[in-house]
């Protein structure tokens, strides 16, 4: 097994120790840093995958993320002493609207997007959605993500969308909305762009929308 | 429990240890988790959902109290963590009083703990567990208050009132809890039960939303009870203790509600077990609540009425009939939607594993808990004659996992794909507040059918 391959199978275990050792002696071999990448990506796509099909659960696909993080802090400052640039998916600010504090399904989102390249600013709960925008705003979001679990708390993601009418901001974010709660009816009625019915869902449709977006502002 | 608990909680939530949410879950949470289960040689055994081993409920009892005590309880708002030595627990456990008198008057009932495969029927909590619609309210309260198995209620959640978008914490909250508490308290004066025990007010998720519905007039009374949850998982805030504090000074029976998550932090059916039993200690020493309201969920499809949910319905409402005192209560998380021959299979299932492994019940939140109006008296009247079935002809375990593992036979292939079914509109006459005769006619006949399983239907 190559010296990458170790890597991936070690964060995909969630073999955080040993994915850095093993990091540590890539490095020093002078690896291929693009195929490090793209091994570590297939990996944590994988991850994604078998925590869907409930292969392994939450816990395990945390301490997977948690190898890749700290393998990432490695490799990091060798992509930059190289000059070599690594292109986000897409920028993502995400949180729990107002008034809610239910963060699982909305973290366990954050991880897959993290995972598959996307950076990601994580508000947090109970965010006002005013705050939402001034992030987005701040980072040049793509994509604005908002968590809701409970039906008194649904009402906070329209106003985000009605903020950013309000703004003149509305054609600028792509809106997606999140929680058990929600369905495709209240994002229509919500003013919202789309929906993950679950976390991979998720995931998949917003790199298409992300890359969807890019392809339409290069015209 | 003593009241001076609830001033040793107040300072704990602020001076216990530091830590922050992520630590708390990666660095505490999950790694006692593993341990625990390794330790106690938990394991999930498909082949049996009511499993009927008295070593494996004592193993997860204990785990869960080892487990409770290890990781504590981490107040966000302080990040700090309040934890409980063995000493506090055992104390704890041993003031229970294992029984209360609720409701008022005439229709007041006694609301006791239940051992495992217990004689005594279940007290049946009916509920629809989602929201409706404003002018679907009344008629809905009317047609839960009327089924005479309902010990107790819980209404539907509003979404609106006046019109209005409801939003927790702003005045809208305000006024929608107010309609919400006085249509449910007219509705059970209509059917003649004023005084039965209610559960409110489901609409008030804030803290402001709660205390503002404590009316012994028109509101929730001293003999109602009113519910106190947790964040995922073993995490509370200020808000949540707001309401547990005001219901404790209030006066009125607090309900601990907690729904560990199948595939979440806790992992697989054996962490999900073990969380369940740490929540109930949770709900005794934090909330100071009088009961334990369950609802254990599976993280995609929202329900616990699969094989894997089942099992640990089971072994965690026995884990705590067997060494505690604690009364617990079984909530149904169904997949199918009403109007469905799959979704009254489904709260058959739930009802009679939680009645032989010791619980109460609370009926039943179809759909997948998720559809505004998919919810019915008649699914919630069906796991009750269940449970009180199973008590009546003192059921064993080892029956019930017989005819539970031939009801699932009829469900578990569908679980992905359920059927939605039909909204409270289409089941029941609204005007009457009684079921159409198509909704009727299939309840008949899916309790017969489970009555040729083995159940002895009292009637």
């Amino acid at each position: 097994m190559s010296l990458i391959a170790q890597i991936a199978h070690f964060v995909q275990e969630g073999q955080e120790n040993s994915a850095v050792q093993a990091t540590r002696q890539a490095l020093a071999a002078g690896c291929d840093l693009h195929a490090l990448i793209d091994g570590l990506t297939t990996a944590m796509r994988q991850v994604g995958d078998r925590f869907e099909r409930m292969e392994i659960f939450l816990p395990e696909m945390l301490l997977a993320a948690r190898a890749m993080q700290a393998v990432m802090k490695l490799v990091e400052p060798e992509m930059a002493r190289q000059a070599i640039k690594w292109e986000a998916k897409g920028t993502v600010v995400i949180g729990t609207v107002a008034g809610d504090l239910h963060e699982i399904g909305k973290d366990i989102v954050i991880t897959m997007l993290r995972a598959q390249g996307f950076v990601v600013h994580d508000l947090g709960a109970d965010v006002n959605a005013l705050d939402f925008i001034r992030k987005a705003e701040e980072v040049g979001a793509d994509v604005i993500g908002a968590s809701a679990l409970m039906t008194t708390t649904m009402p906070a993601q329209r106003e985000i969308v009605e903020l950013l009418k309000a703004k003149g901001l509305r054609e600028k974010y792509h809106v997606i909305l999140g929680g058990a709660p929600v369905t495709r009816q209240w994002v229509e009625q919500a003013g919202a762009d789309s929906w993950g019915e679950n976390a991979a869902q998720a995931v998949s449709l917003l790199e298409k929308v992300v890359e969807r977006r890019r392809a339409h502002a290069a015209l | 429990m003593p009241p001076y608990k609830m001033w040793e909680i107040m300072e704990r939530a602020n001076s216990g240890p530091f830590c922050e949410d992520e630590a708390f879950i990666m660095d505490v949470f999950m790694p006692k988790m593993r341990q625990v289960i390794a330790k106690y040689g938990i394991a999930y055994d498909p082949a049996n959902p009511v499993p009927a081993d008295d070593a494996l409920a004592d193993a997860v009892w204990q785990a869960g109290v080892e487990f409770f005590g290890d990781v504590g309880v981490l107040n966000v708002d302080t990040h700090r963590i309040m934890r409980f030595d063995a000493a506090e627990i055992k104390e704890a456990l041993y003031h229970v009083p294992g029984e209360y008198r609720v409701g008022y008057g005439k229709d007041a009932r006694l609301f006791r703990q239940r051992a495992v495969e217990d004689a005594a029927p279940p007290f049946c909590i009916f509920s629809p567990d989602i929201t409706c619609d404003e002018e679907l309210f009344l008629p809905s309260c009317l047609a839960y208050l009327q089924e005479p198995l309902a010990d107790g209620v819980c209404a539907s959640i509003l979404e609106e009132s006046m019109g209005l978008k409801i939003k927790a914490g702003t005045p809208t909250e305000l006024a929608g809890v107010i309609e919400h508490a006085m249509s449910l308290r007219q509705a059970a004066k209509l059917v003649g039960r004023p005084g039965l025990f209610l559960v409110a007010v489901g609409t008030a998720e804030s803290d402001t939303g709660q205390i503002a519905v404590s009316n012994e007039e028109w509101g929730v009374r001293t003999s109602d009870s009113r519910l106190v949850g947790a964040l995922t998982e073993l995490k509370i805030d200020n808000e949540l203790l707001n309401k547990a504090v005001h219901y404790q000074q209030f006066g009125c029976f607090t309900g601990s509600l907690t729904g560990p998550i199948y595939g979440g932090y806790a992992g697989r059916a054996e962490g999900t077990a073990v969380l369940q039993v740490a929540y109930h200690l949770m709900g005794l020493l934090v909330h100071q609540a009088h009961y334990q309201m369950n609802f254990p969920f599976h993280l995609h499809y929202t329900s616990n009425s699969g094989r894997e949910m089942l099992w640990i319905v089971s072994i965690s409402h026995q884990a705590v009939a067997r060494n505690s005192r604690l009364l617990s209560v079984a909530n149904g998380f169904l997949n199918a939607g009403p109007g469905t021959k799959m979704l009254l299979f489904e709260a058959a299932a739930h009802a009679l594993t939680a009645t032989v492994s010791g619980a109460h019940l609370w009926e039943a939140a179809p759909a997948h808990n998720k559809h505004k109006n998919y919810a019915t008296p008649l699914e919630a009247r069906l796991a009750g004659e269940v449970g009180h079935a199973a008590a009546r002809q003192r059921l064993t375990r080892a029956q019930a996992n017989d005819i539970v593992c031939q009801l699932l036979a009829r469900y578990e292939p569908m679980i992905a794909h359920a059927p939605m079914g039909k909204p409270f509109p289409e089941c029941y006459d609204v005007r009457t507040a009684r079921p159409t005769a198509e909704y009727l006619a299939l309840y008949r006949e899916v309790k017969e059918e489970i009555a040729g399983l083995g159940l002895k239907f009292p009637y």
